[in-house]
């Protein structure tokens, strides 16, 4: 009985014992689990609130992409802008200037469609210059559409203003995405100072592309480069042909000047044909009269009185000066006509002037002129026809005689130019008035002075000397002080 | 279809691009190049990429006159990728000239849509397989329109056939964005609706990197209804609600931004042991707020939202590049293919040169490169677990380096 009493109560100890212990244990183990879920829950906050910074970084990285792809697209926009500006603007010619537009450029600005129509005054219709993304069915529709509504177009281009998907009312819109078969667009005119004007349509079909007012800048930039392309061609155009025009005038008028000179020439001949004739005509009497005078005078057909010889001798002096003008005019006609041919050989410059003097040493003698020659070595070998060139000498030098009053002076120079030599011959006479100057190597000229209504002349010694010198090529010309003196000038061929 | 046993020696290359807006001219121009800088009058075989605008019989009609008997695979893109640059319309048109020792054969298979794409891609296989029998086959690519709805399928199929961990590198074709029409090139024709590849085996050696550098953000959620590409419940929540919460927008202004958010934020499927997740886009959103994404996710899965920026992934470019080097233990490159993700073009806008700057810097200034843009990438994980088996990429880079 104890036995059973003290078992009992031994295994009722025990089973308290077990039962504290395993509450104990319990308890430990609730609060193990308690800080467990308390870090569960912990960490699920984290995550949440990881999630909840994740979805702030998703939102703003989303709007810095939007962003950033704006940019790229406007980037994009800009070097396509430069790059067809550029295309447009290095042409000149307006049929060229549509064709220079790419459609790899148009699509960099976003758009893959696009149109150009300019108004035609005289036609009353629009005309398209430019097609990018159309087939050939699509283009007869729409060009029958522009036509149908052209006040739409002209208002744009009255008001100078842009049209797009952004700033048409919805109705127009519609009409217009239909039309064009896009679903976005701009339209801006294109404005040339001149002539026709029009519109620049681009458009796409992609419905993504919202069009903003960078997309509106954009296109306006480039209808305007399209109008300022178009005005400079026509600007070019009108002043190539304006010199076209001039170019023709200037032809016309020189084909008329030669047709004058022609004449002046055909008439200059004639005159010169004359002369010779005339001048050879006029010698056949002469030589009898002079041969008669002389005769007479020899006293060989019997003794003259005094009265007849002094009358027969002027006749013989008259002869010999009129047969002196017929030769001039005969040498001047010859020399015009071409008919003298100049025989040039190398010749020394101071031999010809010393015969020539030679010959006039007599009048010099009776002026008590002094006459120098200056003319070096190096200016001393001419290539000339030397008879003539003494003709030149004798020409000058006896002109200078005749108007040098007493004892004074003529002085002969001579200088070496590039190719040529010049000759100068100054004198200090009672020179040439200078209205005069370029008159004098004209035929029968004579200048107005008391010497020339004293001395007889025949008003062809320079005109000879000219015809002489520009024969040789060369040029000559007289500068002249009235009362200090005159110098004749020209040049002469030193070689062939 | 055919197949060829080949010369010695390397193989040879010659690259010829052209961005001239008349067909044939634009034809003649790239064939002529090619043909002067491979320096051989033996050509084996032409890869074609072109801008959509180059997908006319004319242009391959033209390619093929001047070619002869060789045969051409290769497929439509949003921009083509040159060593020369990246051109929005052009043409390119690789030549290989191939030795002795390696083997290829080129296949194709038309009306995708109307048979079911695991049949497709199994027919697909079957034809490459055709003749490949006591040759080692090295590895496959596969060029498919990037408009079928099931893409994974296709290359279900094509595993069905070749094996599972056999390597198979693949870019889905694409267009101008409009996501209307893709093309296939084969020979002298072109498709819609269809699926080409070849089959290399032989001595090929090649060096595979593909990367796209997003990174999970937020906490990490459980697919917990799906079935193929279309995701109904993520987290027993509708899908859609993962982005509605992250970009506090409702499901018709995320519709509307839709082309946005799918490129810059795809959700990444966690895979044990691989580096990056595997990236899903969004391709629309269903009215009950299921997600239908371009390529399947499977239920259970785990998923984050992604976030990218431009440089991590030039970054990742880099990366598959040198994973190229790697792989080819120090091997020299012949020539270089590189698929490469639209959303990666559209997400690095005009900095898009730079990531074949990048290529060029990694593996050889003067080494060839052609490429295309595609809707998906296909290439093979490198876990262990999933013992190279190929899956259906977005977002990435694929680069190929070929040594042979």
């Amino acid at each position: 009985m104890l036995n059973t009493e003290n078992l009992l109560n031994i295994l009722g100890l025990t089973s308290a014992a077990t039962i504290i212990s395993l509450a104990t244990v319990l308890a430990w183990k609730m609060q193990v689990l308690t800080r467990l879920q308390s870090s569960v829950d912990k960490l699920k906050k984290s995550l949440d609130e990881m999630d909840e910074q994740a979805k702030l970084i998703v939102r703003t990285d989303m709007e810095l992409n939007k962003t950033q792809e704006e940019l790229d697209k406007k980037i994009t926009g800009l070097y396509a802008l430069q790059r067809l500006s550029r295309a447009i603007s290095t042409t000149l010619e307006e049929s060229q200037i549509f064709k220079r537009i790419d459609a790899g450029y148009l699509e960099d600005t976003g758009f893959e469609k696009a149109l150009a129509f300019l108004w035609n005054e005289q036609e009353k219709k629009f005309l398209l210059y430019l097609t990018i993304g159309y087939i050939e069915d699509e283009i007869e529709a729409i060009k029958s559409f522009v036509d149908s509504n052209q006040d739409l177009y002209l208002n744009l281009i009255k008001g100078e203003k842009t049209l797009s998907s952004l700033s048409a009312d919805t109705l127009t819109k519609k009409n217009l995405n239909h039309i064009f078969k896009v679903s976005s667009f701009v339209i801006s005119p294109i404005l040339p100072k001149e002539g026709d004007k029009g519109f620049f349509f681009v458009g796409t079909e992609n419905v993504d592309t919202l069009i903003t007012e960078g997309d509106e800048e954009l296109i306006t930039i480039l209808a305007n480069q399209l109008g300022q392309a178009l005005e400079n061609a026509r600007l070019f155009e009108q002043t190539w042909r304006a010199q076209q025009d001039l170019e023709m005038k200037v032809e016309e008028r020189t084909h008329e000047l030669t047709r004058a000179l022609d004449e002046v020439k055909k008439i200059s001949k004639r005159k010169t044909d004359f002369i010779s004739s005339v001048s050879h005509e006029l010698r056949t009497p002469l030589t009898s009269i002079k041969g008669y005078a002389s005769i007479l005078l020899t006293g060989k057909l019997g003794n003259l009185a005094a009265d007849a010889r002094e009358r027969i001798d002027k006749i013989n002096r008259h002869s010999d000066e009129l047969a002196h003008l017929v030769n001039d005019l005969l040498d001047i006609s010859r020399i015009e006509a071409g008919r003298v041919m100049m025989k040039p050989q190398l010749e020394n410059l101071k031999d010809i002037v010393e015969q020539a003097v030679d010959l006039l040493s007599g009048q010099l003698k009776e002026k008590q002129i002094e006459l120098r020659l200056d003319i070096p070595a190096d200016a001393n070998s001419v290539f000339v026809d030397k008879g003539q060139i003494e003709r030149v000498f004798i020409n000058i030098i006896s002109n200078a005689i005749k108007f040098t009053p007493l004892e004074g002076k003529i002085i002969i120079h001579s200088h070496k130019l590039d190719k040529t030599l010049q000759v100068d011959i100054k004198d200090t006479g009672c020179g040439i008035p200078p209205e005069a100057l370029e008159a004098i190597f004209e035929e029968f000229y004579r200048v107005d002075n008391p010497i020339n209504q004293e001395v007889k002349g025949t008003g062809l010694g320079l005109s000879l000397v000219k015809h002489i010198i520009e024969a040789h090529k060369g040029k000559i010309w007289v500068k002249s002080k009235l009362g200090e003196g005159s110098t004749f000038s020209f040049t002469l061929p030193q070689s062939v | 279809m055919c197949f060829n046993k080949l010369d010695k020696m390397a193989i040879k290359v010659g690259v010829g691009l052209t961005t001239e807006k008349d067909h044939i001219r634009a034809a003649k121009e790239a064939v002529n190049q090619a043909r002067i800088n491979i320096h051989t009058d033996k050509l084996d075989l032409a890869f074609v990429f072109s801008s959509i605008e180059f997908a006319h019989s004319s242009v391959f009609k033209t390619i093929s006159s001047l070619l002869g008997e060789v045969p051409i695979i290769g497929c439509s893109s949003l921009a083509i990728i040159s060593h020369q640059g990246i051109f929005k319309h052009g043409l390119i048109i690789m030549l290989l000239s191939i030795p002795e020792g390696i083997y290829f054969n080129t296949a194709y298979v038309k009306e995708v849509s109307a048979k079911s794409t695991a049949t497709a891609g199994e027919e697909l296989g079957e034809k490459l397989l055709y003749g490949f029998k006591g040759v080692r086959r090295d590895l496959s690519m596969i060029f498919s329109d990037g408009l079928i709805q099931d893409g994974p399928g296709l290359i279900w199929g094509l595993q069905e056939k070749l094996g599972m961990s056999f390597p198979l590198v693949g870019a889905s074709a694409s267009d101008n964005l409009s996501f209307q029409k893709t093309y296939l090139y084969f020979n002298q024709e072109i498709f819609t609706d269809a699926a080409c590849g070849m089959l290399w085996g032989g001595k090929l050696n090649f060096g595979l990197g593909i990367k796209h550098g997003w990174k999970p953000l937020g906490k990490p959620r459980s697919v917990t209804k799906s079935k193929g590409n279309v995701v109904e419940k993520i987290d027993n929540a509708p899908a859609i609600k993962i982005y509605e919460e992250y970009f506090a927008k409702d499901i018709s202004e995320l519709k509307k931004d839709l082309k946005h958010i799918s490129i810059l934020y795809p959700i990444g499927i966690y895979l044990p042991g691989e580096e990056e997740y595997l990236l899903r886009n969004i391709s629309s959103i269903k009215e009950d707020g299921s997600l239908v994404f371009q390529g399947n996710v499977p239920q259970d899965s785990q998923v984050r939202l992604m976030i990218g920026s431009k440089e991590s992934c030039l970054a990742a470019t880099r990366q598959a590049a040198e994973e190229v080097k790697k792989g080819l233990l120090g091997r020299a490159l012949n020539f270089v293919f590189v698929f490469d993700s639209v959303s990666r073009y559209i997400l690095l806008g005009r900095q898009a040169n730079q990531e074949l700057d990048i290529i060029k810097t990694q593996l050889g200034k003067d080494i060839p490169v052609i490429g295309l843009y595609s809707y998906g990438e296909q290439a093979p994980l490198r876990a262990i677990s999933y013992l190279g088996r190929t899956y259906f990429h977005n977002q990435t880079v694929t680069i190929l380096g070929i040594s042979a």
